[in-house]
């Protein structure tokens, strides 16, 4: 997979064949380039039905894939004009690009088509199946939701934090301090995010890399400063850690046993407010958040088990408000009894 | 100096979420606010400390708070406490 995907404004046939004409083994029919023209859907469409002339709801602005049945449909029909008749069904719609799989050869009358219409024709040897899947997979990444997001995204033990917070509030400090510490630079100041399925993945602005400015140094180059292993090119984000300033009156967790939550272009991630104090590193702080996340993610979860003992201690009071005022050894009244074993 | 005695009502007593609430609570008052139980006297704005109190349902807990705000603080506890934390 390339590492830049194009705008979906931008996603022409010529986009589509440079970037994945090689690993799709995709390649233009002589006379039927079409580069020029735009990818309108993230999504591939199996036209066998239209071909028959059921036209209603017909999906047009998806590239219409040819495979097998398709093509030996065509074949099977009893002459040329019925072999034309049957693709006018498609070709009054605008369709923009047809891919046919297998290997198989294009009818002269798919050909001559794509010519008059301008549409780009395409060939590959791959199964139609497979073809259809990493198509999709490149087409979902070009079409899927953006944002840029204003933080730093630093990979910390495997888990993507991304730390955000006004201006100057030292996002890039703490990050700096987390690469000191051996975790992994991803992007800072500006985050480009995108959401694949579920998830959420962050990578750094491609004209920016793993540069970062820091107040009255300038901008520094992080893959420079610590080499390559303190950088990555993309990570999924696991976690928002968000600083503030600490003000008196501001309601911050105590115990973590309520998570809080933020929602990124869709996607529910957890969300960490950290009061930013003097005498507070928040750098270890973020360490701990991202340990305190694998351990959540295992099921330990220090804030519920102390809850439990809790509660267990003060239920055993309650029962024998007696027992507790002895000490544990005096719990049992009676040592001898069926002690034989 | 203020304090009065209120009686925890709910099943499960001062388990962390309602420590958490009252340290909430305290916390907002420049008053020192304290909690007794027993023998044991804890800071009220200190999460780990009202913990430790292990205070079960139908604990006689004393609110103690000394500064300027006493009296709200005090009150202000007293409700949080009487009301069961929104628990059974």
């Amino acid at each position: 997979m390339p590492d830049i995907y194009p705008d979906p404004d931008n996603l022409t046939v010529a986009v589509l064949l440079e970037q994945t004409g090689e690993r799709l083994r995709l390649s233009p029919h002589p006379g039927c380039e079409g580069g020029d023209r735009m990818v309108q859907s993230p999504d591939t469409n199996r036209p066998g039905l239209c071909l028959t002339g059921y036209t209603h709801r017909f999906l047009h602005d998806r590239i219409q894939i040819f495979g097998e049945t398709e093509i030996t449909y065509l074949g099977r029909l009893p002459s040329e004009a019925e072999r034309r008749k049957a693709l006018a069904h498609v070709f009054c719609f605008p369709v923009y690009c047809c891919i046919v799989t297998k290997g198989l050869e294009p009818p002269t009358e798919l050909v001559d088509c794509c010519r008059a219409s301008g549409a780009a024709l395409l060939v590959s040897p791959g199964d139609t199946t497979p073809l259809i899947r990493d198509l999709t997979g490149y087409l979902s990444e070009v079409f899927c939701p953006k944002q840029s997001i204003h933080g730093s995204l630093v990979d910390v033990y495997g888990v993507g934090i991304l730390c955000t917070g006004r201006s100057a509030i030292g996002k890039s400090e703490s990050v700096l301090g987390l690469v000191e510490r051996g975790h992994r630079f991803v992007a800072d100041d500006v985050v480009r995010v995108r959401r694949a399925g579920d998830a959420l993945v962050g990578m750094a602005d491609a004209t920016i890399g793993y540069r970062m400015e820091l107040r009255g140094i300038g901008v520094v180059d992080v893959a420079t400063l610590y080499g390559i292993r303190a950088i990555k090119s993309r990570q999924q984000v696991d976690l928002e850690v968000r600083l503030t300033d600490w003000s008196e009156d501001m309601d911050c967790e105590r115990t973590g046993l309520e998570t809080e939550f933020t929602a990124i272009l869709g996607v529910k991630i957890p969300l960490i407010v950290l009061p930013v104090l003097p005498g507070r590193n928040i750098t270890l702080l973020i360490e701990v958040a991202a340990m305190t996340t694998l351990l959540r993610r295992s099921g330990r979860n220090a804030a519920v088990e102390l809850d439990k003992d809790l509660i267990r201690n003060m239920i055993r009071r309650l029962s024998d408000p007696v027992g507790d005022q002895r000490l544990p050894e005096a719990e049992d009244p009676s040592p001898r009894a069926g002690s034989a074993s | 100096m203020t304090e009065r005695t209120v009686t925890v009502p709910n099943r499960l007593g001062i388990h962390a979420r309602p420590a958490a609430l009252i340290v909430r609570r305290a916390s907002v008052f420049r008053s020192d606010v304290r909690l007794r139980f027993g023998s044991d006297e804890v800071n009220a704005k200190s999460i780990m400390g009202v913990m430790t109190l292990a205070a079960g349902k139908d604990s006689q807990l004393v609110v103690i708070a000394e500064g300027k705000d006493e009296k709200d603080a005090v009150d202000a506890i007293c409700e949080l406490v009487s009301s069961g934390f929104g628990e059974d």
